[in-house]
């Protein structure tokens, strides 16, 4: 071979070399994900359990949920809210004037949220027991959570849905969907699951885990649930537990329920945890996995200067005492906490009628003027026209405690004076100084007055915060409404808006649930 | 030795003795002047390969002429054709293989076309052959099909050595002709002709010019094949028409050029378009085609230059892909880039234009003036105030300014369109030896968008060569590498700015000193409207893209055998893909930053591919066998990393000082083992018949479902190969062919089968993060391949030497085992659903293409047409009701827009029917009861209830069909001629028989509230105004007026002068002749008119993708669309633009 060759052939080699180099032989056809832990080696110990259990919380902070559509739904289907303008998109337009059919988006993104708990709870409480590495009371506390957050979410269904899928367990695979349930087996598991929450839920958290549903928080959504249903003797000792337990009080300032400042206070059962993210928000459908969703957009959406798409309707500003009427002695100081007209002093000082942005006016005075709300914003602080905020939304508090407790000792047949005593701790509250019931205008001799006078409370001191609605249901149901003049919802017709139509995706891909188990009317 | 190629001409006779021609020509005469100009081409192009051992020289004669079109010419006396020689070649040029066999002999050789001469050197001058044998004289003129005369044609009493050729007015004259003798007409790129004399005296001949394509060869996958071997459905398109109508990208440049793949352009500069072979073939994934470039898979091919594409195969019915397995199954495009040839010359080519491009049609949108009406009336009829600004007209656009806004009118659309430059410039150089052959080229693509504060920009480079190391080893390259910068399209809100756009208020300015960062938008309270302005969106918000790809390919051949070769090949497609998204602080009075955001992400795409190929390839006879044996791995990564944050400063727009930090990232690997193994046999190049197999294993898959197999096979017929067709001289090709094969899909997530924790959720516990984990999806360890089973039929039919061609196809594609996201009650719980093989869908239909080629001396015509028809069907989903529902958005009425069903073609619109605007309050009250309608809504038919019948209450039960995104047919026409030194081309495309739901109608007439609208809104239902079919102006559109319904779905039927091309070749000085070989110069217009129904901007309507790095700290979350069931609906997509533009093509 002459050198020439063998030039040649170390070119070649060198050449299968690098060929070579190029491609590491690979030959194995078995990739894990690398990006992720299995399920089977999950939940092994007390750090594994309780991240699957703030998974559960994380929901609640999705757009399904708190942070967006769960207020609207609450807000758009009482009588606490109006339009701020032709601005408020279509299906939630639709919601508020009863036009929604099966596939509006609003009620279809509650559904999916509240199941999506559910789901995550019922993981939780079927992986608990095979965790090894916890304390008893440890684990008894976290499935506790776990089940006071799925006894919320069917709650929310069967409140709004009526008799739903009902899941004990989670979903193995697809064919594992439920039909649905009956009202009263719904109820049953919401009411099992709360009183295991109750049993296995400290009474406190401190530190980091503040925020955690507590056994006062169970009791206070056992209490709700019994009254939905009329069981007004089952609520009342919850209620009275809750009370005697002095671990809560009405808070001297009204308004510290609704400010970022105060959240967690002494008032508080149990909040839904947002914080401050310089107004970022995870607007589309990130299937709350994303990591920046930690801002509500409470403030956004019907705050006066930013959105201003929802504002209070013109009966429930009317609903407030004020010296303007024959028979009230003061004007109700919750009226200012609630909410902002011209003149009222913001972070940027005084609100001009050109900062309003909305277009609808409320009357007042005789007067058309623009009112919009100030309870759930955050123009105390930061005036921006956009700003998802952190401030944490309030789902129990004291208060309705107290309304709840006065409005079950009316309906168990408590004496007026033990109804008055309950319920004029709420008109005793430092900043608020309202004249005691009976008033002029609120007289309570009779039981239906002091219905009356229970409703009216119950609503100006929880305007806007998601109460009203499902009162307005249970008292439709009890044949109440007409006690209070009439049904409040304009638009309402008997078998149909009793109940939201079931998610038409529901209907056409659950085989167990099938067209013809739809809500009547829809 | 010497040799001599086409300088040699002789003017007179050449004069024969006693010459021995091969094959059945006797003698060959030639009139070199006349024949040089065809000449260069084929003898540099053709390559041959053989080995023979101790043969003859005639033997090895036989063997060139058996291998090409070449046919020698020689003296026996002369020169000794027994000798024995061995010899070996290995794909080299004719002159390299004459000057071995002649070497050392004292003989020229001259090549004239496939004509090779050997003659010795003293017999240059030969005398007229002079035959003392007895016969007629036979004299006559032979002339082309134009009845041109057609002089140097050789005329030859076959089996015989008497012959002369026609003098300069085609005539001739031959003595000595028996009766009943042949006469054998044969003339370069002319197809030889066979006339019995009888006993005529006078002959006259037309000669028919041979066809071009007919010794095509086209690219097969791992392999060519000559065009006429061809058993599957392929299309082709070359370099020179890609070159000749300037486009951005390579998917550009097939749009309506064959049949059977629909290519729609979709959005701003540097996006990709949507291709599709033979339809759609997947629901869940992405119905895009394979590409192979230069044999190696690629991932995104936005960044190739079409300057260096030697030719586009797309490869359509399953015989022809199957090789490709489980990636095949919407098809497959090959890519072949250009070469350097072995001419010993220096091509320099410079390729350069430039133009305008601008928007064809613009929508009517109401001034001020008629937006004041209009709101007043909108606003008044749903009990609402006016906004208050209507009543302050008269005040300043903003403090200070002289402006009012009533004096504004501010057209958005204008604001946010422009006229944009294009421009492309390219060299490339290619020489080559006998050794080695080199292509290179450098090209710069600089384009930006008609929508304002779009671009695209793109360098790239390649580097192309081939080396023969010795007589058994070659190895060669490709190399490519590009830089690419986008500046993206961006959208705020879910919306897109051309949204924005029709809905900015005309009387508000698009820019206002007054504010914080200079922009203006609409303010909900005062102007009760809240569009984002469209402009501060593209200017102020930066969103890029930057991209370099470096692409390359090694391979190396050894030849074991003349028969048998080995290739190996590498092949590196790495792309790093970075995205960028900076917002400042500002605030135009409506939106607002209170700190800028940036966001950076970055990508890093791997496919390593390494292919392994024996080929044996032999003729034995009648019998003619290529097989090929595959073995190849491709592993794909990614590695994803993205930072975003919060800045409290306009002046860094980096990573640096952040607060709000997050950060993610992932891995994704996945690998694909492949086996192939393929016949092709040949009987007589008449009957064809190809079989292959291919299994591929995936680690996408669980275990026991990673491998699947892929086999094929398909048979052809050349009947024109037949006797009784051989000497039918009109017909000069027809084939018959079938095929049959089995294709997969395996677009799935790397790790589908597998669930996983999701750690990447948190909640707040006392204002501060706690982490989260939970399992969003079922997984399904079943997960196999999506498995497509094709028939496909064709016919290839040419008359008249192929000047007409018509070729037709029929194809049946059945796609099982189709992964569905499993259509899942939410109530499970999950919020991504499971992956499921559940679907079955048909693609089924006809394609046809003519073509007619008329090649004059002055005129030269190609006219060709094709027309491509597919029909859908989805023949399963996971249940027998389950519904697929697509296109969500609550701007557009808030219904999902499509639905796929079994039974009904993929993501067929879905809606309600409107019949008519009730016009009293009698007949709302008589009507289908519509909760909420009054007069001058609209009525909606009621066509079903919840039992399956008409229930006197529109719901959503009464939606129905309402028609498809799917044309009834594709055309194109093509007209490329030449006149002397003009070349026209003029190109139409069109689509027949679709229907598009018109979302920018939803915009300009569904007055949903109050947003501008267009001027058809004027004309609104009003009691005094019943004549109309534009229902009543009321905010909140409590009739849901614009829910989906057949009101916004058109015809998107159309018919479009896609390309006009005019070039002129300018004619050589003599100061440019030596230095310039030619210089063309063009002018082409592009979209230049559409005749269309369609009353949206463009009925070229793509797919609506939105935009994952949308607008933090804006407002959104309208849908849930995800642009693969959402085709057809126009959301306000970019139109395309039109085009004006000029050209120069230089070659040294």
């Amino acid at each position: 071979m002459n050198i020439i060759m063998k030039k040649i052939h170390i070119k070649v080699f060198l050449l299968l070399i690098l060929t070579s180099s190029l491609v590491s032989c690979d030959f194995n056809l078995d990739k894990v994900n690398p990006n992720s832990v299995t399920i089977e080696n999950f939940y092994q110990n007390e750090g594994d359990l309780t991240s699957a259990v703030n998974s559960v919380y994380a929901v609640l902070q999705d757009q399904r949920l708190v942070s967006r559509e769960w207020f609207f739904v609450h807000d758009l289907r009482g009588d606490d809210m109006a339009t701020g303008g032709g601005q408020l998109e279509t299906p939630r337009y639709q919601l508020l004037i009863g036009t929604n059919d099966p596939a509006n988006s609003v009620a279809s993104d509650v559904w999916s949220g509240c199941y999506a708990v559910i789901h995550r709870a019922n993981v939780v409480i079927e992986k608990a027991p095979g965790v090894a590495s916890i304390a008893d009371a440890k684990r008894g506390q976290l499935v506790g959570e776990a089940k006071f957050l799925r006894g919320w979410a069917y709650f929310e269904l069967v409140s709004l849905w009526g008799g739903v899928p009902l899941y004990t367990e989670y979903v193995k695979d697809l064919a594992g969907s439920k039909a649905r349930a009956t009202v009263d087996e719904v109820y049953a598991s919401i009411i099992s699951n709360l009183q295991d929450a109750i049993a296995g839920l400290p009474a406190s958290y401190s530190g980091s885990d503040t925020g955690r549903a507590t056994k006062g928080a169970a009791q206070a959504l056992l209490a709700r649930v019994y009254m939905q249903k009329g069981d007004y003797a089952l609520a009342k000792p919850l209620l009275k537990s809750i009370i005697d337990s002095k671990q809560y009080k009405l808070v001297a300032n009204y308004n510290d329920n609704f400010l970022e400042e105060t959240e967690y206070n002494a008032e508080s059962i149990f909040e839904v945890g947002f914080m401050d993210s310089n107004a970022a928000f995870s607007w589309g459908y990130n299937n709350g996995d994303g990591l920046g969703q930690e801002t509500t957009v409470h403030n956004q959406e019907i705050s006066p200067i930013s959105w201003g798409n929802l504002i209070p309707s013109q009966k429930l500003l009317e609903e407030y005492e004020s010296t303007d009427v024959a028979g009230n002695t003061k004007t109700d100081p919750r009226y200012k906490f609630s909410f902002y007209e011209v003149g009222d002093e913001v972070a940027s000082g005084p609100l001009t009628l050109a900062s309003f942005n909305i277009a609808s006016s409320s009357v007042r005075g005789g007067a058309a003027k623009k009112v919009g709300w100030r309870k759930h914003t955050i123009l105390y602080k930061n005036v921006a026209s956009y700003y998802p905020s952190g401030n944490n939304e309030r789902i129990i508090r004291y208060a309705e405690v107290l309304l709840m407790m006065a409005e079950c000792q009316n309906e168990t047949g408590d004496s007026e004076a033990d109804v008055l005593a309950t319920l004029n701790q709420l008109r005793d509250r430092a900043s608020v100084s309202m004249p005691h019931y009976p008033t002029a205008n609120y007289p309570t001799a009779s039981k239906d007055a002091r219905f009356k006078a229970i409703a009216h409370e119950k609503r100006v001191e929880l305007a806007g915060e998601e109460i009203r609605n499902r009162d307005i249901l249970r008292w439709r149901k009890q044949g109440k409404l007409a006690i209070l003049g009439g049904d409040p919802i304009t638009y309402f017709a008997a078998n149909k808006f009793e109940l939201l139509p079931l998610p038409q995706t529901e209907i056409d891909n659950n085989v167990n649930v099938g067209k013809g188990a739809q809500n009547p009317g829809y | 030795m010497k040799k001599n190629r086409t300088s040699l001409y002789r003017e007179s006779f050449i004069p024969i003795r006693k010459y021995l021609l091969v094959m059945k020509l006797t003698f060959i005469f030639i009139l070199f002047g006349l024949m040089s100009f065809a000449s260069t081409t084929y003898s540099q192009s053709t390559k041959l390969t053989f080995e023979l051992r101790n043969s003859t020289i005639e033997t090895v004669f036989k063997q060139i002429e058996a291998l090409s079109e070449y046919k020698f010419a020689y003296n026996s006396t002369k020169l000794d054709v027994d000798k024995k020689i061995s010899l070996k070649i290995e794909n080299q040029t004719i002159d390299a293989i004459l000057d071995k066999i002649l070497g050392s002999a004292n003989f020229h050789y001259q090549i004239v076309d496939r004509y090779i001469i050997i003659t010795d050197e003293n017999s240059q001058a030969l005398n007229t052959l002079e035959l003392s044998q007895s016969g007629i004289k036979v004299t006559g003129k032979v002339s082309d099909n134009s009845g041109g005369a057609l002089p140097g044609v050789s005329v030859v009493v076959k089996g015989t050595t008497n012959g002369t050729i026609t003098d300069a007015d085609g005539t001739y004259s031959l003595m000595n002709v028996r009766e009943n003798s042949v006469l054998q007409f044969s003339f370069v790129g002319m197809k030889t002709q066979e006339i019995n004399v009888g006993k005529n005296s006078s002959i006259n001949v037309t000669l028919l010019e041979e066809s071009i394509g007919i010794e095509e060869v086209v690219a097969v996958g791992y392999g060519v094949q000559k065009k006429t071997s061809v058993t599957g459905a392929i299309s082709s398109v070359n370099g020179k028409d890609i070159s000749q109508v300037p486009v951005a990208s390579l998917q550009s440049a097939i749009q309506g050029k064959v049949t059977g793949v629909t290519v729609v352009n979709n959005g701003a500069p540097g996006t990709n378009p949507i291709v599709r072979v033979r339809g759609n073939g997947s629901i869940s994934y992405s119905a895009d085609p394979l590409y192979i470039v230069d044999g190696v898979a690629a991932t995104d091919i936005s960044n190739f230059s079409s300057n260096d594409i030697e030719s586009i195969e797309i490869l359509k019915d399953a015989s022809s892909t199957a090789v490709y397995g489980s990636r095949a199954a919407n098809g497959v495009v090959l890519i072949t880039t250009k070469r350097g040839k072995k001419d010993g010359q220096i091509h320099i080519n410079v390729d350069s234009y430039a133009g305008v491009q601008s928007v064809a049609k613009t929508l009517d949108l109401l001034n001020t003036e008629q937006y004041i009406k209009y709101g007043t009336a909108l606003n008044t009829n749903a009990g609402l105030a006016v906004p208050s600004r209507f009543s302050k007209m008269s005040d300043p656009i903003y403090a200070g300014a002289t402006q009012t806004y009533a004096q504004t009118n501010t057209n958005w659309q204008d604001e946010l369109f422009r006229n944009a430059k294009i421009n492309d410039n390219n060299i490339s150089f290619s020489t080559g030896s006998e050794k080695s052959i080199y292509y290179a080229s450098a090209g710069y693509f600089d384009q930006d968008g008609v929508m304002v504060g779009t671009s695209y920009k793109r360098g790239s480079f390649r580097f192309n060569s081939e080396h023969e190391v010795s007589k058994r080893i070659k190895f060669g390259q490709t190399l490519m590498y590009s830089v690419s910068d986008r500046d993206n399209q961006k959208e705020t809100q879910g919306r897109t700015n051309l949204m924005h756009a029709i809905r900015s208020i005309p009387y508000l300015p698009v820019m206002d000193p007054t504010k914080e960062g200079g922009y203006r938008a609409a303010n909900s309270g005062s102007d009760g409207t809240d569009p984002d302005n469209p402009i501060k969106v593209e200017k102020l918000f930066e969103s890029t893209t930057s991209s370099s790809k470096l692409y390359g390919t090694l391979y190396l051949e050894f030849k074991i055998a003349d028969y048998l070769r080995f290739k190996t090949t590498a092949g590196l497609d790495y792309t790093n893909i970075l995205n960028k998204v900076h917002q400042p602080i500002y605030n135009d009075g409506f939106n607002a930053n209170t700190s800028a955001s940036v966001s950076k992400e970055t990508f890093q795409n791997t496919t390593k591919t390494f292919t392994n190929q024996l080929t044996f390839d032999k003729t034995f006879g009648n019998h003619y066998l290529n097989v090929i044996a595959v073995q190849e791995q491709t592993a794909y990564s990614t590695n994803a990393m993205y930072i975003t944050g919060r800045l409290s400063t306009n002046a860094v727009q980096e990573l640096t000082g952040l607060s709000n930090i997050n950060a993610n990232g992932s891995l994704q690997e996945n690998l694909l083992l492949s086996y192939l193994g393929r016949i092709n046999y040949e009987y007589k190049n008449k009957y064809l018949l190809s079989v292959s197999m291919r299994a591929d294993g995936s680690s996408k898959f669980a275990p026991g479902n990673k491998w699947g197999s892929f086999p094929s096979a398909s048979l052809g017929w050349r009947v024109t190969e037949e006797p009784f067709l051989k000497n039918v001289s009109s017909i000069s090709e027809l084939k018959l062919r079938a095929g049959y094969g089995e294709l997969g899909n395996n677009a799935i997530g790397n790790y589908d089968w597998q669930a996983v924790m999701l750690a990447n959720t948190d909640y707040i516990f006392n204002n501060a993060t706690a982490g989260g984990t939970h399992f969003n999806a079922l997984a399904n360890r079943n997960l196999k391949w999506e498995s497509s089973k094709m028939t496909n039929v064709g016919v290839d039919f040419g008359m008249f030497d192929n000047k007409f061609t018509f070729t037709a196809e029929w194809f049946n594609k059945i796609t099982d085992n189709l992964i569905l996201a499993v259509p899942y009650p939410r109530s499970i719980g999950y919020f991504a659903a499971a992956y499921a093989n559940i679907g079955k869908m048909k693609n089924y239909g006809m394609e046809f293409q003519v073509g007619y080629r008329l090649n004059g001396r002055e005129l030269k015509s190609n006219l060709s047409a094709n027309i491509s028809i597919v029909r859908n069907k989805v023949l399963n989903l996971s249940n027998e009701t389950a519904t697929i529902d697509a296109g969500f958005n609550q701007d557009y009425g808030a219904y999902n827009m499509t639905r796929t069903v079994i039974g009904q073609p993929i993501q067929s619109f879905y809606g309600w029917q409107t019949d008519g605007i009730f016009q009293s309050a009698a007949e709302v009250a008589a009507g289908p009861k519509q909760s909420s309608a009054a007069p001058g809504d609209i009525r909606f038919k009621d066509l079903s209830g919840p039992n399956g019948n008409p229930d006197g209450i529109i719901d959503s039960y009464d939606r129905t069909f309402l028609g498809s995104y799917l044309p009834k047919f594709t055309y194109g026409f093509n007209y490329s001629g030449s006149y002397k030194r003009f070349d026209f081309t003029a190109f139409f495309q069109g689509v027949y028989g679709n229907k598009i739901y018109n979302g920018t109608k939803v915009l300009t007439e569904g007055m949903l509230r109050l947003f501008n609208a267009g001027t058809a809104v004027m004309n609104a239902w009003t009691p005094t105004n019943a004549d109309t079919d534009i229902p009543r102006a009321v905010s909140g559109d409590p009739n849901q007026n614009a829910r989906t319904s057949d009101r916004f779905i058109e015809s998107g039927s159309y018919l479009r002068l896609k390309a006009l091309t005019v070039g002129y070749t300018i004619p050589m000085s003599n100061w440019t002749k030596g230095n310039v070989s030619s210089i063309r110069i063009y002018g082409s217009g592009q979209n230049l008119f559409t005749i269309t129904k369609y009353t949206g901007y463009d009925p070229e309507v793509g797919a609506y993708i939105p935009q994952s790095n949308g607008a933090p700290g804006t407002a959104g979350g309208n849908g849930s669309t995800s642009g693969l069931l959402n085709n057809g609906i126009d959301y306000g997509l970019m139109p395309s633009s039109r085009t004006i533009l000029c050209g120069i093509q230089i070659k040294f």
